[in-house]
């Protein structure tokens, strides 16, 4: 099988855009790396990776209302497809296979 | 919003708005903002600051800063492509005399173009078509001596004094050098003529060289029959032309191995029949011998300008192989020679274009001409797509409401500004069509001005390649305005009334009808001095009569005395006839000059020394004399004028025996004061001044006037038959010189020149520059006519109402010509401010090739000015006229 190659932090904030559920935008997911992963993270690499994984169709968008605290703006919403779940789930199950074959000494 | 509320750096937001892409600037100002204050509200201002700074920059990035392509659906259907063809061709059907008018006008400059392109790629297949053409090279030699440099063609045989070349041997010396080969022609100045063959009955009179004998293995001309490789290896071979075997013995196989009577005192034998020399050889020759035969002196003169033209090995370095030259060269060399004689390369190929020699080095030419046509073609081109450009924006008047509508509907600048180059590109298309069909009715008459044989080569491809690149060029450059500007409009200001042009895009349109008419007048300008110039050189008395002149080469019998005696007295009293002598140049092209660096003792009496020594002369004073021996008759016969003294005459017998006449030049070089009488030696012959002779024209007029010295030989085997022909009795003097020529020379054909003619000759290059850039200049004032047009009917049109108005308040039709006319009488005259000095420089430079030269007077650049300006105002009348006499109810009642 043909597998798109996924980076470790596209991995993540994918993983991230599933898990807010329809409400993922660049600000809160900034904040959940920081908070899960206690790495430092800016805007600008959130904004790059999130453009990525929309072109390779693995999440969606959408703008919502307008929002008093931006000044008025809107936000980028992003969603999980189908593809993207997919992925996870194959990297996923690659992995646990992985895992599988290690000695259980470790 | 509370002003009092925090806010990020204004710098950083302003940075951001300037490069981020729009449709992203939302959401990413957004989350910014929204950080910010989150930061604010958890850390600190600063720290909120800090981090919004280092976030703006660290967007910058091409996702951030790409923009979305504006039309989602680039990629043009089909359907889009033929909606705009039909849209293309209805416009061209609507408005019939703009159409007509712009296609017009590209397809002038585009013939131009293409006549030029054509005619630069035959000048630069000159010489291109041997095999190892990039291998060939041809010497030259630098000479240095007095701190002058002078390079040519000429490498003599003799160095040191002695008859050796030391290039024969050079193969060896230097692996490196494949093969070397001499060339000199029979027939060039100041002795060379057409020789003569004989098989049987048959007389042949043909111009051909002499050469080595790897000459077929050098360069890649057709052998018909016979072995190349040795074909010149004897002395007693003869390569003859197709052409000579037709004619001598009915076909080339027919010719191998016959004998031909060369100048009836020589038996050559045919060993190779090659194909008539190709159109793009500049070595021209009927017959090639042995160049062994021509350094034993058998045969009769060749030029002194020996071409040596070397082959490399494939790996060898043309840098490298000079140094090697010259250091064989210099073991030759008398040390002690007042100059130094240096060995360059120059390509083969460049022989034809780059002939002319600076600071020792080959620079100049031909290919100065295909320099300056070259831009002429881009100037005149410019000319063509200007003209395009302000007629098709003068039209955007009209074309402005569809513009707007198609914004209104959806359509995007792109789409808009790739249907505008789309159409500009169909009409160059058209044009081009047009084009190619002038080029095909008007090559004959091209290539008979130009003395080629250009043919419209269909199926050379990088050419159609051109003409295609040409054709996209012309309609990308030509569209590429109004496409810019038409699609920029904005629908609302359009749709909702009269479309108003900017200052800038109204000055932008002058500035180019400005260029336009700028290099009209420059191109009429030079148009003026070149043919003043022409006709400069064809009027000026050249200080002799050249009318009514005839020559015959002396040749054959003619070169014994009792032949040359019988022919002369024969001749003297025959109808038409009016005088006949001899003289042993060319007098209109004077070639041989006595060597300018030997000097011997000046009161020698060494007969052998035939440097030309005078009563009162310095040592190592040369002045580079170009002697003449004439018969005695010759003063009268040119009609030379004599200043002081008296010229040659047959009552005083010592005249034969030691008198000397000199010109002008001459007595001004000697620095002799009182000349007369005191002596002067040449050609092994001491003797008196008896004359000064007004200075004539001994030369082109590309060349000053130089010394010369002429002294009374009644007798030489070598030289030219003048026969005076009285007025208007052309045709009974040449019937009676042939019916005598024939029973005093029978082996030999009777060839006879007008001296005028061939003195038209050496203008050839510069008759057809002059009628080229007549034509040229006749062109670009043409298109640019039309474009002024398209300003003037553009600007008229704008003003309708202001003109209508006018006259109901009491204009008179002069007043509003006056308004309309004015703008374009000041564009033009700014043109003219431009154009003159241009072309004055360009024009000085030119006529710095001739010796005798024509002022750049001051009216010849009024007459152009004032030209351009009667042909811009009678343009403009044209359309004044009509917007002064139209009726003003008719412009104003629409409102």
């Amino acid at each position: 099988m043909k597998r798109v190659y996924l980076g470790e932090f596209e991995e993540i904030v994918l993983l991230l855009v599933a898990s807010l559920k329809g409400e993922a935008y660049g600000v809160n997911i900034t904040h959940e790396i920081m908070e899960q992963t206690e790495r430092e993270v800016r805007l600008n690499q959130v904004h790059a990776s999130l453009q990525r994984l929309e072109e390779k169709g693995m999440i969606t968008s959408r703008m919502s209302e307008p929002v008093a605290e931006r000044g008025g703006r809107r936000k980028r919403l992003f969603k999980i497809t189908a593809y993207g779940k997919q992925t996870l789930n194959d990297i996923k199950t690659v992995r646990t296979h992985l895992w599988s074959l290690l000695p259980s000494s470790i | 919003m509370n002003t009092n509320k925090p806010a990020p750096p204004r710098w950083a937001n302003r940075l951001l708005h300037w490069y981020c892409a729009p449709h992203l600037l939302e959401e990413i100002e957004g989350d910014l903002q929204e950080e910010f204050h989150y930061q604010v509200k958890h850390y600190s201002i600063t720290k909120a600051r800090l981090d919004y700074i280092r976030s703006v920059i660290g967007f910058i990035k091409p996702f951030a800063i790409q923009r979305k392509s504006s039309s989602p659906n680039t990629t043009l259907s089909m359907n889009m492509l033929i909606h705009f063809l039909i849209v293309a061709f209805r416009n061209l059907k609507r408005h019939k005399s703009f159409s007509f008018i712009n296609i017009a006008g590209l397809s002038l400059g585009m013939t131009c173009c293409i006549f030029i392109i054509l005619w630069i790629r035959d000048e630069r297949s000159m010489d291109n078509f041997h095999k190892d053409g990039d291998r060939l090279y041809n010497f030259y030699q630098v000479i240095r001596a007095n701190g002058e440099v002078n390079g040519s063609y000429t490498t003599p045989v003799r160095y040191d004094k002695k008859y050796y070349t030391p290039f024969d041997s050079i193969t060896k010396v230097i692996p490196d050098i494949k093969a070397i080969n001499f060339y000199a022609t029979g027939y060039e100045k100041p002795w060379g003529r057409p020789e003569n063959f004989q098989v049987g009955d048959k007389l042949y009179k043909s111009e051909g060289s002499r050469t080595s004998s790897d000459f077929f293995n050098l360069f890649n001309y057709e052998v018909l029959a016979g072995d190349p490789h040795t074909a010149l290896s004897d002395i007693s071979s003869i390569a003859i032309s197709r052409k000579m075997a037709e004619f001598l013995f009915d076909s080339p196989e027919n010719a191998m191995g016959k004998t031909i009577r060369y100048e009836n005192k020589l038996d050559l034998v045919v060993t190779a029949v090659f194909e008539n020399i190709p159109v793009h050889s500049s070595l021209k020759f009927d017959f090639l011998l042995n160049w062994q035969l021509q350094m034993n002196g058998k045969l009769e003169w060749s030029s002194s300008n020996v071409l040596t033209t070397i082959k490399l090995s494939e790996t060898a370095k043309a840098d490298e192989v000079t140094v090697a030259v010259n250091r064989l060269l210099q073991t030759y060399i008398d040390k002690n020679a007042p100059f130094q004689t240096e060995i360059g390369l120059q390509p083969f190929r460049d022989l034809y274009l780059i002939s002319n020699f600076a600071d020792g080095k080959p620079s100049g030419g031909r290919i100065e001409y295909i320099n300056i046509f070259s831009g002429v073609a881009v100037f005149i081109l410019i000319i063509a797509c200007i003209n395009f450009m302000n007629l098709s924006t003068a039209r955007s008047v009209k074309r402005a409401k569809e513009v707007g509508v198609r914004k209104v509907v959806g359509s995007s600048r792109s789409s808009l500004i790739a249907q505008f180059f789309g159409e500009s590109v169909v009409l160059s298309f058209l044009a081009l069509l047009l084009s190619l069909a002038w080029v095909a009715l008007f090559l004959t008459p091209f290539n008979e001005l130009t003395g080629k044989q250009i043919t419209l080569p269909l199926t050379d491809l990088t050419l159609w390649l051109t003409f295609i690149a040409l054709m996209l060029m012309t309609g990308i450059v030509a569209g590429s305005y109004p496409a810019l500007f038409l699609s920029s409009l904005k629908p609302a200001g359009i749709l909702k009334g009269v479309l108003r042009f900017t200052p800038g895009a109204l000055w932008f349109r002058k500035g180019l009808a400005g260029f336009q008419f700028a290099i009209s007048i420059t191109l009429l300008i030079v148009t003026i001095v070149m043919s003043r110039q022409t006709s400069y050189v064809q009027h000026t008395s050249l200080g002799y009569d050249r009318e009514n002149l005839i020559y015959v080469p002396i040749e054959g019998e003619l070169s014994n005395p009792q032949g040359y005696a019988s022919l002369k007295q024969q001749l003297t009293g025959q109808p038409g006839i009016a005088m006949v002598d001899r003289c042993s140049e060319v007098p209109f092209a004077m070639n041989f000059v006595v060597d300018i660096n030997t000097d011997g003792d000046i009161n020698t009496n060494d007969i052998n020394d035939s440097a030309i020594k005078w009563e009162g002369k310095e040592k190592n004073t040369a002045t580079g004399f170009m002697p003449m021996s004439v018969g005695i008759d010759f003063i009268k016969l040119m009609d030379l004028k004599v200043i002081e003294g008296r010229g040659f005459s047959k009552e005083i017998s010592t005249d034969t025996a030691d008198a000397f006449l000199v010109n002008e030049t001459a007595v001004k070089q000697m620095g002799m004061k009182d000349p007369i009488g005191k002596w002067i030696s040449a050609w092994k012959k001491k003797g008196r001044i008896i004359g000064i002779l007004k200075d004539y024209h001994i030369h082109s007029f590309h060349d000053a006037i130089k010394p010369l010295i002429i002294d009374v030989k009644e007798f030489e085997y070598w030289g030219m038959v003048l026969v005076r022909t009285e007025p208007g009795k052309t045709k009974e003097a040449l019937a009676s010189m042939e019916k005598v020529y024939k029973s005093v020379n029978p082996k030999f054909p009777f060839a006879y020149k007008f001296l005028d003619q061939e003195y038209e000759k050496m203008y050839r290059n510069e008759q057809v520059i002059t009628k080229l850039s007549n034509a040229f200049a006749i062109l670009a004032i043409g298109i640019s006519c039309l474009g002024l047009l398209g300003l003037v009917m553009f600007s008229a049109e704008q003003r309708t109402k202001e003109f209508g108005i006018r006259k109901v308040l009491g204009a008179s039709i002069v007043n509003i010509m006056g308004l309309l006319s004015k703008e374009f009488m000041i564009l033009v005259a700014v043109s003219f401010c431009i154009a003159a000095p241009a072309a004055g420089y360009f024009m000085n430079q030119w006529l710095q090739g001739f010796a005798f030269k024509i002022p750049l007077s001051w009216w010849i650049f009024a007459s152009a000015g004032a030209g351009a300006t009667l042909i811009a105002l009678l343009t403009i009348c044209y359309q004044a006229i009509q917007s002064a006499i139209a009726n003003p109810v008719k412009s104003l009642k629409a409102e």
